[in-house]
């Protein structure tokens, strides 16, 4: 059995070293790396090579060239490297694995080895991963280095990246092979797996849209609440004054009153009454989108979990006056700094709040979904 | 012969393709060790549907009956099997002593020991000189010996073998004649699957010929051919036409009016036909063509040839896929329609 599971590991090995993708993905790994390790960090600006440029803003971010270096690491090696760019190159290298393996004339010659049909699928569909996880390796050491050499830490809570990385590319592989024992096409699977990629992220940004209207609007509940608690207080107190006459009695205003003298009131209040109108829409719509969103692999949020662990392996705080990134679209927003920094803070600690095994477990149920559909398909079929 | 003994014993194979297209009809076929069995048809019979049964890739809708012993489907058999598909495709970034060697890995043979075999099956089928050359980089011919090259990586017991002489030069194909003659020697049964009936004729000890997924005929050659042979006896031309001499010889057979037909009955029921120059008699024992040609020459015939002629596999391939009742060709392919229906012939 380990004969047969090392004969196909060398294959795949063989097969990504005569891929040009498998290298050009390296290199630019590689180039990435190069790049981190040629940028510096000085109190006054950021260094490239030998030039030095001065930033108005780092005397106030502070940093140091440690947090820059883990920074840098996880915001774009990892957040735009390895989960976009680099995930489309190795879904474009690995999509053509099945189509090719499965063809005819080839698939006679495997199929009639003493393998059992599971193990060489489920062998086939590993080797695949391995292509992510070597590329993802190779980044990760290597960032290692540069943030060690150059920002005189060593961080081994950044290796946390790999597996990471790999589980969230694995979802899209294994609709990637589904599809490919479907179609038997490269071309077909893998346009039809980006879809559903972006099938995934379009779900991902409707939900933040809706904690974030759901989350508005009661942060203008509260907001309007106490603004009317407030100008109730001060007309109360207006109208009090207005009473010093002695002999008068001392009763407090009535509503009728209050609202008479501050004709802003009513407003206030209706604009109250209109948002308390609207939470159990946002409510029911935000059920609605976690329960969908529940049976679907959780791409984007995955993904923001390297930002949550690794973040906190590596010790990594926020920047001073850095938003948390949730994706809350800030456009057009009515709302005051202080309303749009809380706003962000609700949505971050709702996101943050889902467990991780809600984000994982029920992508790896999803996933595990496929991958057995594709089993069963490619068990059962005549080839 | 006991069921061990038999390479391949199968019994009512049956396969019938998405519930419509019937591919093979209660196949019944038996492989000895140490034998070479050729499998023969038209485009469509379904013989490469039987391979691939036998070797996992297609699974049979029945079957009944054992592949070394083994019942059919049993994967850890195939350890034991070598197998070279039709219009196979070898990785094409594997060379070809890479390709041995990779099939015979997910066979489950030690690293060294296919090595070694790689080794020498590379020299055995002429390929030593291209071995660490890139598959891609290959003619036809050059993927066939590779491909029988790893068929036998894990020195298997039985050998199955579809089209193996396809793309290959003659020179090839006499190599690949030598190869298959080498496994026979060793004790091991080979499954030839091949269009080319004269390579089929030189090397098969027994041949199965499929016609519309059912086994028409079955056996060695000379027991397909038992009943079939026959005698031509020739006269050198000489004054009078043959027939003429053939008729006044022989004026009980073919009667004495000059324009009757040429067919007639011998003493025993045996048939007589004339063709030409010569005089055919459906006969198998040389004792009973002394007395004709007694009769041509006592009539002053001059012969020139008595032959025994024996039907080739041609001929038998022919009889098998043409419709007695038309005469005609059978349509090539599995039938489409209910089992049990036999196809009309093509016109």
């Amino acid at each position: 059995m380990i004969t047969q599971t090392l004969a196909l590991l060398l294959d795949t090995y063989r097969e990504f070293n005569s891929k040009r993708l498998f290298w050009i993905s390296l290199a630019i790994s590689g180039l990435i790396v190069a790049g981190l390790a040629a940028l510096g960090v000085t109190k006054t600006g950021v260094t490239v090579l030998v030039w030095e440029i001065d930033l108005p803003f780092m005397d106030v971010m502070d940093l140091t060239p440690e947090r820059f270096y883990k920074l840098l690491f996880t915001r774009f090696g990892v957040g735009f490297w390895l989960s976009w760019l680099g995930a489309i190159l190795a879904l474009v290298s690995t999509a053509g694995m099945i189509p090719d393996f499965i063809a005819s004339g080839a698939v006679e010659l495997t199929l009639s080895k003493p393998v059992s049909r599971t193990r060489l699928f489920l062998t086939k569909y590993a080797c695949g991963l391995l292509f992510v996880a070597l590329q993802v390796s190779v980044f990760t050491v290597a960032s290692f280095l540069v943030i060690g050499i150059r920002g005189g830490v060593w961080e081994p809570g950044l290796f946390l990246a790999v597996p990471l990385v790999v589980v969230f590319f694995s979802y899209l592989f294994a609709i990637c092979v589904l599809l490919g024992l479907l179609t038997r096409s490269t071309i077909a699977s893998l346009l039809l797996t980006l879809l559903c990629w972006l099938f995934f992220f379009c779900l991902n940004a409707a939900d933040v849209i809706v904690i974030q209207g759901r989350e508005m609007n009661l942060i203008r509940q509260e907001m309007t609440a106490a603004r009317i608690e407030r100008m109730e207080k001060s007309t109360a107190e207006v109208i009090r004054r207005g009473r010093e006459e002695p002999g008068e009695p001392d009763a407090p205003p009535t509503a009728e009153e209050i609202d008479r003298a501050n004709p802003r009131l009513p407003e206030a209040r209706a604009t109250l009454e209109r948002a308390r109108t609207q939470q159990p829409r946002w409510e029911t719509a935000s059920r609605v989108i976690v329960t969908v969103k529940t049976a679907f692999p959780k791409t984007s949020e995955t993904i923001q979990l390297i930002d949550r662990w690794v973040i906190e392996a590596a010790k990594l705080e926020k920047l001073p006056g850095e938003e948390p990134d949730a994706g809350a679209f800030q456009f057009g927003s009515p709302m005051s700094p202080q309303e749009q920094r809380q706003l962000q803070s609700r949505i971050d600690d709702r996101l943050r709040g889902r467990t991780v095994w809600w984000v994982l477990g029920t992508s790896l149920g999803f996933e595990a979904l496929v991958l057995g559909l594709a089993c069963l398909v490619f068990v059962r079929r005549d080839f | 012969m006991t069921a061990t003994e038999w390479a391949i014993d199968l019994a009512d194979v049956d396969k019938v393709y998405r519930g419509r297209v019937h591919a093979l009809r209660g196949i019944n076929m038996r492989v000895a060790r140490g034998e070479i069995f050729g499998l023969l048809g038209p485009n469509g019979a379904g013989k490469s549907t039987l391979v691939k049964i036998l070797m996992t890739v297609v699974k049979p809708t029945r079957c009944r009956g054992s592949m070394l012993g083994q019942p059919v489907g049993h994967k850890p058999t195939l350890a034991r099997v070598g197998y070279l598909p039709e219009h196979h495709r070898f990785p094409d970034y594997l060379t070809g002593r890479q390709v041995v060697e990779f099939y015979g890995g997910l066979c489950g043979v030690p690293r060294t020991d296919r090595r070694r075999r790689a080794a020498e099956l590379v020299d055995l089928v002429g390929m030593h000189e291209w071995a660490d050359a890139r598959v891609k980089s290959y003619s036809k011919g050059m993927r066939q010996r590779v491909g029988i090259a790893q068929a036998l990586v894990n020195d298997p017991d039985l050998v199955l073998l579809d089209e193996p002489t396809d793309g290959v030069d003659p020179v090839g194909r006499r190599e690949i004649r030598q190869v298959l003659t080498h496994v026979k020697a060793q004790g091991k049964a080979v499954l030839l699957n091949s269009h080319l009936l004269s390579e089929l004729e030189m090397v098969c000890d027994r041949v199965s010929i499929l016609v519309q997924g059912s086994v028409a005929s079955q056996g060695t050659i000379d027991e397909l051919t038992r009943g079939k042979r026959r005698y031509e006896i020739e006269l050198a031309p000489g004054d009078e036409p043959a027939a003429a001499v053939f008729r006044a010889a022989l004026p009980d057979v073919f009667g004495a009016d000059p324009d009757a037909a040429g067919v007639g009955t011998l003493p025993g029921g045996h048939t007589a036909r004339l063709e030409g120059p010569a005089l055919w008699v459906d006969l198998i024992d040389p004792r009973d063509v002394q007395w004709l040609i007694d009769a041509v020459r006592a009539r002053g015939g001059v012969i020139r040839a008595v032959r025994q002629v024996r039907p080739s596999l041609e001929d038998l391939f022919m009889e098998a896929v043409t419709d007695p009742r038309t005469g005609k060709t059978l349509d090539v392919g599995a039938a489409k329609d209910a089992p049990g229906r036999r196809r009309r012939a093509r016109p």
